[in-house]
Parts: structure tokens; sequence; C-alpha cells
């Protein structure tokens, strides 16, 4: 299997090279390595986003985290329906945002919106905090899968440095355009990869499978029910909920942490330099919220209950039987990891170029002294991602839980950005304060700070078995809210020019009253019952049904039916918001440009003073 | 070939890598797996992998408003004809190998220029799909001897 997963790994690299070269004799603008000049094909938006979702998922972890847990872990796959249904109310509309305002990141469209550098300064963190501990400990695990794999004869270390070598390159030379179109690409790859070994399992392999003999969990996890709505649980490291921890609760807090993905600041650079046209509601209806969350929830469940834990042990067993097969399995979970490096890792160095070395360090360069820079960030990234995920794994995945429930807390200012213009900069930067410390003080990293330097917290990770991003959110919202009844009216003539024009020009058509009533009456009752505390009854649903007497012989776990049955609506819902509110359509033509620049008082390239006279500190010796 | 052409053909040619490439993987496994213990329906399932790969490139022409390019015609022909001659290497120097896989090979092989000779027929028509082969009709080298159309007179 070593011979065959090696050539694959040079092979991969070749077309990494391939593409980037392609890409780099196009002789696009210097400009243009930053963002593709803005023409990002919309196949590759489409898988693009696909690939985030998959692999910034953290596919692996995922698989393990099911055979642990059972189909309560896959409800979580719902989530990249709600994911979708962020992403459409977002992306579309900061596209236009960035057309008419001229903004060239998501980064710059916030800082303008709400005149705040600190935002700009947080998306910045968001992008660090993306790009090297999350993707460190999605490369360290890469690398372990391929150490174990070929039996030690590639080394961990020689793995980590040869994998973000592979990644580093087509990124250096390609840019931005390259970067999308080698995620959308493997994305593509993985995907028929990982539907062909779990079929081929399925049809070669005499072992009773997922329909037969289900998940093999450890004693004391439900594997096919949710374990309660919602459980007074201290938290994980304090104490061990009853069942499992994926509750209703723990579901659908797991599920909004998805959208984080999309709300990660390559998430929005993807969405934002793609080409207009119909690419974005095509990939959010069929492939995010179609394939992806079939994927895992129709397909993962039938390889986690073959893998049981160990998905090298499988992949040898499988290989014992057809080689390419095998080496299939370890190579589509090392390609997801590499998905996810190329986006985080490759799109956070240019965005922190874009965001902090061109507009704020070095400031007035040409555009060809951009792409320098943009070069030797991306350098030096890599450099830093390949020393964190060999020397410090454990730091990298403490640190990069960090991430999703995060970029999570950016929810209500880009929903102040696209559709609410009372949210004021106040408001936000409040509810990310407050949202930020929540989410850090219920998941790891805050408890190791506090734990390690003060002494024990009486709660532990994800308490009341709600995932961080939801503590951090209800809390994030509730300040949101509270700030935004007194600051309403602050800045408001400056926010306002942005929505005067979505309202004249890009007005959202939800249909009439009784329309706008029923997708929004529509949407909550399905994720009340798909993934809130209405899931509950999906775990008798179909094997108990309410008002009969007798149990029926469905075949499969009620659960699984419930969690099919709900992806199954899910999909149409939000084929309804993208396709007929047009929240997925996006025209090129005629964007009328807002000068949202002009009334922030300053130069888009100018470093504010604090920065400027830090920078002067050292240079100016 | 201007700016923009020349972007959406790389944008094109990375959307049929992808295609191409994850149904290669996919079709190779299952053809080694036929080769081993798996048998005829193994080699039914590679083939089935080209025949979608091919579907969804003729896809992603008629999308994209494209044709086959020179350089892609080129590498089928060089693949298929490489396959062909691996298939009669294999049947003349591997024992055994001919009474097993000799006549799904052939089979899936004559479904795939049955399946190309279809889409020409009715991408082209019969007249010009036929015309794409014939080199005596345009032998002359005069200009004048060079029909635009079939039935164009000279």
């Amino acid at each position: 299997m070593t011979g065959i997963l090696a050539t694959s790994l040079v092979l991969l690299a070749a077309l990494g090279l391939y593409v980037a070269s392609m890409v780099a004799r196009q002789g696009f603008s210097a400009t243009g390595f930053f963002d593709g000049d803005r023409m990002v094909p919309g196949w590759a938006l489409m898988f693009g986003l696909t690939g985030i979702i998959v692999a910034g998922l953290g596919f692996s972890d995922q698989l393990v985290i099911m055979a642990r847990f059972g189909l309560q872990a896959s409800h979580v796959g719902i989530g990249a329906v709600v994911a979708a249904l962020v992403a459409l109310l977002i992306y579309k509309r900061l596209w236009l945002a960035a057309r008419i305002g001229g903004f060239a990141t998501a980064g710059v469209a916030l800082g303008e919106y709400y005149q705040s550098t600190t935002l700009r300064l947080i998306m910045i963190g968001l992008a660090l905090i993306f790009g090297l501990p999350y993707s460190a400990h999605l490369l360290s695990g890469s690398a372990a899968l391929l150490a174990a794999a070929s039996d030690g004869s590639i080394s961990r270390s020689a793995a980590v440095w040869g994998i973000a070598f592979i990644v580093f390159l087509p990124a250096v030379i390609g840019g931005w355009r390259a970067l999308a179109l080698l995620i959308a690409l493997e994305t593509a790859i993985f995907v028929v990869l990982l539907i062909a070994v779990t079929g081929f399992s399925e049809i070669v392999l005499v072992k009773p499978g997922f329909t037969s003999a289900g998940i093999p969990v450890p004693a004391g996890i439900l594997a096919d029910r949710l374990p309660g709505v919602i459980q007074y649980s201290a938290g994980i490291g304090k104490d061990q909920p009853v069942g499992g921890v994926f509750t209703t609760m723990g579901v659908l807090s797991n599920a909004l942490v998805l959208a984080g993905l999309f709300l990660s600041p390559v998430g929005l650079h993807l969405a934002l330099t793609s080409r207009a046209g119909k690419g974005l509601a095509r990939g959010l209806v069929w492939l995010v919220a179609g394939l992806a969350a079939g994927i895992v929830v129709v397909v993962l469940p039938f390889l986690a209950a073959r893998v049981v834990g160990n998905p090298v042990a499988f992949a040898g067993e499988l290989a014992k039987i057809e080689l390419f097969m095998g080496a299939g399995l370890v190579f589509a979970l090392v390609l997801a990891g590499q998905i996810a490096i190329f986006a985080f890792t490759g799109g956070g160095a240019i965005l922190v170029c874009r965001e902090l070395v061109t507009s704020y360090l070095l400031p007035g360069k040409s555009p060809q002294g951009d792409r320098l820079a943009a070069r030797i960030t991306i350098a030096v990234f890599f450099m830093t991602l390949a020393t964190c995920a060999t020397f410090a794994p454990l730091a990298s995945a403490i640190v990069g839980s960090l991430a999703m429930p995060m970029a999570l807390q950016m929810l209500p200012a880009f929903l102040g950005l696209t559709f609410v213009p009372w949210i004021s900069r106040s408001a936000v930067l409040t509810g990310l304060i407050v949202g930020g410390l929540f989410v850090f003080f219920t998941e790891a990293a805050g408890l190791v700070f506090v734990e390690g330097l003060f002494g024990d917290l009486p709660w532990g990770r994800w308490p009341l078995t709600i995932h961080s991003a939801l503590w951090g959110l209800a809390m994030n919202g509730t300040a949101v809210l509270l700030v935004s009844i007194f600051t309403r009216r602050k800045e408001r003539t400056h926010r306002d020019r942005l929505h005067h024009e979505f309202a004249s020009q890009w007005r959202t058509d939800f249909g009439g009253r009784y329309a706008r009533g029923a997708k929004w009456s529509l949407t909550l009752i399905w994720a009340f019952l798909a993934l809130g505390p209405g899931a509950i009854l999906g775990n008798t649903f179909f094997s108990q049904p309410i008002f009969t007497e007798g149990d029926t012989m469905l075949g499969i776990p009620s659960l699984w039916a419930w969690q099919i049955l709900f992806w199954l609506i899910g999909v149409p819902l939000v084929w309804w918001l993208a396709e007929r509110s047009r929240l997925g359509h996006t025209v090129e033509a005629p964007v009328r440009t807002a000068t949202m620049l002009e009334t922030s008082g300053r130069r888009p390239a100018e470093a504010p003073a604090w920065i400027a006279a830090a920078i002067a500190r050292v240079t100016e010796r | 070939m201007d700016e923009e052409n020349k972007l959406a053909g790389l944008d094109r040619h990375a959307l049929v890598l992808a295609i191409w490439l994850s149904a290669g993987f996919v079709a190779l496994a299952s053809f080694h797996y036929g080769f081993g213990a798996g048998g005829v329906w193994w080699f039914a399932g590679g083939f089935a992998c080209i025949f979608a790969a091919f579907a969804c490139h003729v896809v992603v022409n008629t999308v994209l408003g494209t044709d086959f390019s020179a350089r892609e015609v080129a590498l089928g022909l060089v693949a298929f004809l490489a396959a062909m001659l691996a298939v009669v290497l294999a049947t003349l120097s591997l024992d055994g190998f001919a009474e097993r896989n000799f006549l799904p090979i052939t089979m899936g092989m004559t479904g795939l220029v049955a399946v190309v000779i279809f889409y020409m027929v009715t991408s082209f028509g019969t007249r010009a799909a036929f015309n794409a082969f014939d080199v005596i009709r345009n032998n002359n080298p005069r200009r004048a001897a060079i029909l635009r159309r079939p039935g164009d007179r000279r």
C-alpha cells in the first residue's frame, strides 16, 4: 500500500504544479494573485464550498467520532443544510457589497461598513487561527494516517513536511485562482473516491456492516438514538453525559458550527471572488445541502460501522482484497486534510497579506511588490504550519478548536452588513467580546489556560452538552440586541448608504406576505424537528409510531430514517431560498458603485496610527 | 485567443481534469479487482466509470459551448490504442488471460467505440461524423479543390 500511496501523492503534487503553472501562465494581473481577478468559475465555487464544509469538518476526526458515537454523531451532518441557509443569507449581499463599495475582502467590507479597524484585525485573527493551529491539527492528523498506513516507512515528520510542501508550491506559484481550482478539483476526487470505497466495501466484505449489525460503539453509548434533549452535564472532562454527548442541543449546536466554516475568512473570500452566475445557488443547494449532508448522513454510517475507530486498520483489511481501494481510503482521508490546508493556510496567507501586510505594514507598494509580499507570507505560513504540526500537534489541536466557534461569532456582524442596518459597530464589538469569551471558556483552550494557571473551573468543555459555538452565539446575539437598542442610530447614515443601494437596486424578493411567512416559519419548523428538540422524536418515530400499539419492522434504525427524511426536506428548503428568492443568483451588470470609503475619513491603504507607530519603533532606529 | 477565452479554457480544462481523474482512479481500481478476484462485473463497473466520465465531459462541452480539443482527442486515441495493445500482448503472453478476460474487455472496448460513434452521430450528424475521417476527399492540396461542405461544387 505504501508504494501506491506514495505514487498517488507524487501524482497529486504534479497535478497541483500543473494547474498552478497553467494559471500563472495565463498572465493575470499582479492583483489577481490575491483574488483571481474575481473570476473564480461557478463550478469551482460549487465544489470549493463542498470541500470547505466536508474537509473543514475534519473528515478523519468525524469518521472516528461517528465510530464512537454512532448515528447521534452523524445527525450533525444535517448541519450542512443550516450552513447552506446561513451562506445564502450572507454570500450574495456580501458579493454585491464588495462590488458596490469596492471591497477587496470580507474583512475590508466589515471594516469599512462599520468604520472599525478592530473588526478587520479580528478577521485577520480568524484567518490566522484557521490557517495555522487549525490546519496544523488537520495536517498532523493526515501525516499520522500516512505514517500508520505505511507502517512507519514514511515517518510522521516526513509526511508533515511533504504534504505541506505539496500544498505550498501551487499556492506560491498560482495564487488564489490556483488554490480555488485545486480545492474544487481535489474535492471532486475526494467525493468520488469516498463513495467508491464505501460502495466497494459494502459489496465485497462479508463481515456484517451497518444495515445488519449497526455501528459497534463502546458500552454505554446509544448507537442509534439521541441521548435526550439536553443533559445537565458539567461538560466534557468533568463528567460523562449518559448515552453520549450528542443530545438534540448538542446536535443543534454542532450543526451551527458548520456555518462557522462558511463564515471563515477563506469561505467568505471564495464566495466574494466568484464570477457572477448561478454557481452559488447550485453549489449550496445540490452540493452542500445535497451532497455534503448526504455524505455525512447516508454514506458515513456505512464506513463508520466498518472502521470501528481505526481507519488505517480497515484500510489494511480492504487492501488485502483490493490494493487500490485500501490505498484509496487512506488517500481520500489525506486528501480531505489537504483540501482544508489548501483553503485555510494557502487562502489564509493570501488574506493576511492582503489585509495586514499590504494594507497596514507595507502600504503603497506596487502590485508586483504586493504579490512578492504575498509569496513571502505564504512561505512563512507554510513553514509555521509544518513546524506547529511537527512539534506542537496537541497545542495546535487545542488552539485550533477555537476556529469554527469563533468564526460563527461573526454572524451578527455579517447580518448587519447584509440585512439589518440597525446593528451598530458598538453592538457588534460588544457581542464579539462577550461571545468570544463564552467560546473561549467553554472550549479546551480556555479551560487549559485557566486551569493550568489558576485552578479548577466548575464546568468542562461544552457544558449542558451544548457546543461552545452556541454558548457564544447566544450571548453574542443577546449583547448585540441590547447594545443596538441604545446605539442603533449611531453612524446610521454611513451604514444606510449600502442598505439604500441594496433596497433600490438589489431588493431581495421573498415573495408576498404568505410566501414570506411560509419561508421563515417552515425553515424554523424544519430546524426544530431536524436538529432542535423535536429531533428526539426521531428516536422511535418510525420504529414505535405514536398512536399505535405495536412496533414496526423498518429494517433500519428509526433515527437514521428521520435523518434521511429531514435531509431530503432540507434540500428543497434551501432550493426555495436560493432559486425562488434568488438569494443564490449573482449578476455582474450593472453594479453602481457607492462611495463607502470617502465617509470613513481615511484612505484604504493608510495604516492606523498605532500600527504605524509600532512599525516606526522597529524600522526607524 | 483573447484573455477571457484563455481563462475560460483553463477553467474548462481543470473541470475536465476533475472528472477524468476521479472517474479514472475508480475505474483503475475496478479493473484491477476485475483482473484479480472480481471477475466480469468489476470490468463492467470500470467501463461504466469511463462511460460516466465521457458523458460528464460531453455535458461540460454542451454547457460551456465547447468541443473536444485536439489534445483531448489525441490523448483519448493514444490511451485507447495503448489499452488495446496491452490487451493483445496480455492475450498472447499470459496463460489463461484470454479465457477469463478477453471477452469482457473486448466487449467493453467495443462499447467505448460504439459510445463515441453514437456521440459523433448525434452531435454532428452521420455525414459530418463520417467526413471527420474522410481524409481522401480532401487530399488534393489545391485550395480550390477543398470542399467546405459535402455536396459543394468545386
